[in-house]
């Protein structure tokens, strides 16, 4: 183990995924920092751009910043879709999901639901 | 996890903002990987066990951008509203300066965000 990120049973570090700034569409308006929630971006004050600092901190699949970007300045390694269902099928993940998902409803009970509250809440 | 705590987005109404997964329940498998994909602290979704259905729990809870549920669902049982409108927002809180001020508070109250 190397003691870094896992997800959902997968070594984060085996896969290469960041964001990729072009810097010719970049208009540093600071929205790509701002929204993401794994501080994979810091800032140039001298530039007044944003850098990708920690790219090994960017959830597998995740393309929030870019799907924001105003200037679709940001991309990705591949489709993110097709990213994820590689690393889904080639690790077998579903005996992880399964597991998290049973201590995720224990930890939170109110997200059981049943088939009359499904039905209540249509 | 109440539904207030992400009711604001860079001074919008989190409520006024369409942006949530939606589930076709005749895709679902039940697997739960959007279940346990979304965030703890978010937690969009419930899980129906009897009948093998993910759920759309708390859709306001939903971070605005984020479809990694709909990325990740194999079975493509989860669609989002379209992105466009999301981008004329991006769009209008840059012109208005939103951004620009909550990124110098940002960079203000955290010095290790700023590289030379």
């Amino acid at each position: 183990m190397t003691g870094g990120k896992i997800w959902h049973g997968v070594e984060r570090s085996k896969y290469e995924w960041f964001p990729i700034i072009n810097y010719d569409a970049c208009t540093g308006c600071g929205l790509c920092l701002l929204t993401c929630g794994n501080s994979v971006f810091k800032w140039s004050m001298s530039k007044n751009i944003p850098i990708v600092a920690n790219p090994g901190s960017c959830v597998l699949g995740c393309t929030t910043c870019g799907k924001l970007c105003p200037e679709n300045a940001i991309t990705f390694q591949d489709d993110p879709k097709k990213f994820i269902g590689k690393i889904v099928r080639e690790n077998k993940i579903f005996p992880q999901v399964r597991k998290e998902l049973d201590d995720r409803l224990k930890k939170y009970p109110d997200h059981v639901i049943t088939e009359v509250q499904e039905v209540a809440r249509k | 996890m109440p539904e207030s705590s992400f009711s604001v987005w860079h001074g919008i109404q989190r409520k006024d903002i369409n942006w949530h997964p939606t589930i076709d329940e005749s895709k679902c498998v039940g697997c739960g990987l959007c279940v346990v994909t979304c965030s703890e602290k978010r937690n969009v979704f419930g899980f129906d066990p009897e009948n093998k259905k993910a759920v759309v729990l708390y859709p306001d809870n939903c971070m605005v951008g984020c479809d990694n549920c709909r990325i990740a669902c194999l079975w493509d049982a989860i669609s989002f509203p379209e992105i466009g409108q999301l981008k004329q927002l991006a769009d209008l809180l840059v012109e208005q300066g939103t951004i620009e001020n909550e990124l110098k508070r940002k960079l203000e109250a955290d010095s290790s965000l700023i590289v030379s």
